[in-house]
């Protein structure tokens, strides 16, 4: 039962891969204009005939789309992602590059997001009817109903322009150190829109499970019994935090979506940025290398996440719920 | 009793917001491109409600004109990804066995991916116009929707006036419209409720970004786009007022989606 | 022991058990009967002092020189830990699925005495094989077990504290008949170390079987109480005589 249900965790991220893998396919070949040209980067002029025709045959473009897709596919594993069109450098480099920036901020967020989250869940799940347990449904709905950018717009007007206190954009200054100081000034503002506009979600997921467990019979049995508070407290999180893995899973992808536009409002040089500069100057390559990176990041969440659940709860364990 | 109130508030809120969008030509004060090079940047007051922005165009027109596009966008998208989301949920529901398990698996793998990313790759090989955005949005929202239809579909299709109406004969397709839609109502609507915030939310994001709306079509996340140029000059009313009717606008959908939910809780179980 | 004098509750308003008063002798076996809907429940509920939110108890419900219903909450909470034990009619919701049982027999029994894990492991260990139950439970969780061993584990959690009363409401409703004997054992063998059981039940059987004392109820009334022995072969109530027909 537990092989099963491994088995069909990772049939899903191959399926996810799958797909994100044809899409990209599918770009570049309903993109205006030859597909080879696409495959050449912006380079076309510049290759030799016998660039090319290395080329050609690599993605094996004289062939039927099908096996031009297994071709591809080939050398999209081994790492071979074409050129830019923009830049004229190969897309895993340019991706390289971006990777550490767009997994710094969201580690950094979902780092503050969670600590935040299970804080606020917790305290007001555990006091009903205190004055957090009524409001922070009300401030997660407000919170999440803020478009990020909007957020990103209001606090570069007040952080940034009128207090001067941060910088308003970028990854580091310009002639600065590069150092980590700089980065982390930077890192501020975007990482603050992600958390604010996020936690009050989580948060407000996790006070919801907290308040079903506390109500359950065997809270209930416990507390008629006289066993020690901290004792009942201890098994209700870690029962609420069942339900609370699986919507941080569930919600990783639109999280990621997020991410896009506010690294886009902050000019953090991030794959999301990328992303969306590669959709507005027609770089297909690049677009193309981006999707497939970001649907690997969200896989390998997705996974990280399974493995936390597997640990936690114990039924998946013991493979009681395998089907 | 008192969230019936609250639910009132927000129901007037949205619907003042919506009649705003809709008799909007009567409301513009200015045609909507008209510029006015002689009053560029110039503040709230008089001649101008809201202001005008870096072209001279009037704030307060635009606003009630692109909410209008926003809305309309929102609107026909959450309609197209009700009818796909209904169809596919509704015959990976009603089939069941194999035919459900696949494509359940599929809709798990789509529900996986960043919609934005789709969006983006539409976005990438299609010329998007007003309709351009409007299939996009709808064509990547209609994961939630199958799955609670889904759902609903096979709790309902054991019930015991399903099987009778089976019995007698009653048409497939009679069936399927007549009992297992009427009675999936609910829960569906709560779902296209927050799928329509979600919709406002990507056309935003999209038409801020420079890749969604067109920027001669006016959209309320169109007039966000130069803001973040026009606060650092100072001119605030530009970004205040669009943002803050997007943020009432989701926040009416919102707050009106969860009394639905909780009003049906019982019924609510996806 | 304990003494209900003029008990009522009502949820919402309606009284659902209407001005009781009965007297649970020390040292014996209570049974509590009546169909779903007689306040039985409730009653327990309101001596436990864990009543729903929407419910308020009125009257006096004597233990030990303390009145229930007006000890404060950390009055009761002592209470429950040192000197009750109550056994809930459903035994694979009685725990918490997700920890192992040695940690929540642990908080059950030795937790409330105040025992060391050492003295915990020896002394449950004993009870267990005691109650025919292989001390490999402990390592595993709930829903691994079956529901007639999960309310033996409950049994053997009130062996190992001994408490003054012991209160179990429906304890044997989930089991079959078997099991059900089993469990009355060694309800009996818990009460013949000092514990005095109240026991709430519907069926007539486990009345016979276990109870000294017997309390009928019916429609949130007290109809009648008295010894078992006197009760099944002289009832005086219309309602007794019914049930004590109803059975085969």
């Amino acid at each position: 039962m537990t092989v099963k249900w491994i088995g069909k965790r990772m049939m899903l991220g191959v399926l996810v891969l799958f797909i994100v893998s044809f899409l990209s396919f599918f770009i570049m070949h309903a993109s205006p204009g030859s597909s080879a040209t696409a495959y050449y980067g912006g380079n076309a002029q510049t290759l030799t005939a016998a660039e090319k025709e290395r080329i050609s045959k690599a993605f094996a473009l004289d062939r039927p789309l099908p096996v031009q897709y297994g071709a591809w596919l080939k050398q999209a594993v081994q790492g071979n992602l074409g050129m830019s069109a923009g830049v004229g450098r190969p897309v895993a480099s340019i991706l390289g590059e971006r990777l550490p920036n767009t997994l710094l901020l969201f580690g950094v967020s979902m780092f503050f997001i969670i600590i935040g989250s299970i804080w606020l869940g917790m305290t007001a799940g555990m006091r009903p009817g205190s004055l957090l347990d009524r409001g922070l449904s009300a401030f997660s709905i407000a919170s999440s109903s803020i478009p990020a950018f909007w957020l990103g717009i209001l606090f570069i007007y007040l952080f940034a322009v009128t207090l001067g206190v941060l910088p308003s954009s970028g990854t580091g200054s310009l002639g600065g150190d590069g150092g980590f100081v700089d980065k982390m000034k930077h890192l501020i503002m975007p990482a603050s829109v992600v958390v604010l506009t996020h936690v009050g979600l989580y948060a407000r997921f996790l006070q919801e499970s907290v308040k079903a467990e506390l109500g359950s019979y065997y809270v209930m049995a416990a507390r008629a019994n006289g066993v020690m508070e901290r004792e009942i407290r201890r098994g209700v999180l870690r029962n609420a935090f069942i339900p609370y893995l699986n919507y941080l899973g569930v919600t990783i992808p639109s999280f990621f979506g997020g991410s896009v536009i506010v690294e886009s409002l902050f000019a953090w040089s991030g794959l999301g940025q990328l992303l969306v500069r590669s959709v507005m100057v027609k770089d297909y390559p690049l677009l193309m290398g981006g999707i497939m990176l970001t649907g690997l990041i969200v896989v390998i969440s997705l996974f990280v996440i399974d493995v936390l659940m597997y640990m936690l709860d114990p039924k998946l364990r013991k493979g009681e719920l395998g089907g | 009793m008192k969230s019936r109130k609250r639910l009132i508030f927000w129901c007037s809120l949205l619907g003042l917001i919506l009649a705003m969008t809709i008799f909007s030509d009567l409301l513009a004060t200015q045609p909507v491109n008209e510029m006015d090079l002689d009053s560029v940047y110039s503040p709230p007051g008089e001649g101008h409600l809201l202001g005008t922005d870096h072209l001279g165009r009037d704030v307060f027109s635009r606003l009630v004109q692109g909410g209008k596009v926003t809305l309309a966008v929102a609107g026909l998208s959450v309609a197209l990804s009700f009818v796909i989301g209904v169809i596919y949920g509704g015959i990976s529901g009603y089939a069941g066995g194999w035919t459900d398990s696949v494509m359940m698996r599929i809709l798990e793998a789509l529900i996986s991916i960043p919609s934005l990313i789709f969006v983006l790759a539409f976005q990438a090989v299609m010329q998007g116009g007003m309709w351009g955005m409007t299939f996009i949005i709808g064509v990547t929202g209609w994961f939630t929707t199958a799955r609670i239809i889904r759902s609903e579909f096979i709790r309902l299709k054991d019930a015991e006036y399903v099987k009778m109406a089976k019995m007698f004969g009653t048409p497939v397709w009679s069936i399927l419209t007549g009992h297992l839609l009427r009675n999936s109502l609910p829960p569906l609507l709560v779902v296209t409720i927050f799928n329509l915030a979600g919709a406002v939310f990507i056309e935003v994001s999209l038409s801020f970004l420079g890749i969604g709306i067109p920027p001669s079509i006016p959209s309320w996340g169109n007039m966000l786009y130069n803001a973040q140029n026009d606060l650092l000059i100072g001119a605030w009313w530009i970004g205040v007022f669009p943002g803050l009717l997007i943020f009432l606008t989701i926040l009416s959908i919102n707050f009106i989606g969860e009394a639905l939910k909780k009003s049906g809780r019982g019924r609510f179980h996806a | 022991m304990l003494e209900a004098i003029g008990l009522s509750v009502k949820i919402n308003g309606i009284p659902v058990v209407k001005d009781s008063s009965f007297f649970i002798p020390e040292g014996k076996i209570t049974a509590v009967i009546g169909e779903s809907g007689s306040g039985k429940s409730m009653t327990v509920a309101a001596l436990l002092r864990m009543l729903p939110v929407d419910a308020q108890a009125y009257g006096e419900i004597c233990f030990m020189g303390t009145d229930l219903l007006k000890a404060t909450d950390e009055e009761m909470a002592v209470l429950r830990k040192r000197k009750f034990f109550t056994i809930f009619q459903d035994a694979l919701n009685s725990f918490n699925p997700s920890v192992k049982m040695d940690r929540q027999l642990y908080a059950f029994s030795a937790g409330r005495v105040g025992d060391d894990q050492d003295s915990f492991q020896k002394k449950m260990k004993a009870i267990l094989g005691k109650l025919n139950l292989s001390s490999e439970i402990l390592n595993q969780y709930p829903f691994e077990l079956s529901g007639g061993m999960l309310q033996r584990c409950m049994i053997a959690c009130a062996l190992y504290v001994k408490p003054a009363l012991l209160i179990a409401d429906e304890p044997t409703s989930a089991l079959d008949k078997v099991v059900q004997k089993e469990f009355l054992k060694w309800l009996r063998l818990l009460n013949e170390s000092g514990t005095t059981v109240l026991i709430i039940t519907h069926d007539l059987d486990v009345v016979a079987d276990a109870a000294d004392e017997m309390i009928v109820m019916r429609k949130g009334e007290i109809v009648e109480t008295g010894a078992v022995a006197d009760i099944l072969a002289r009832p005086t109530h219309e309602y007794t005589k019914r049930l004590l027909d109803s059975r085969f």
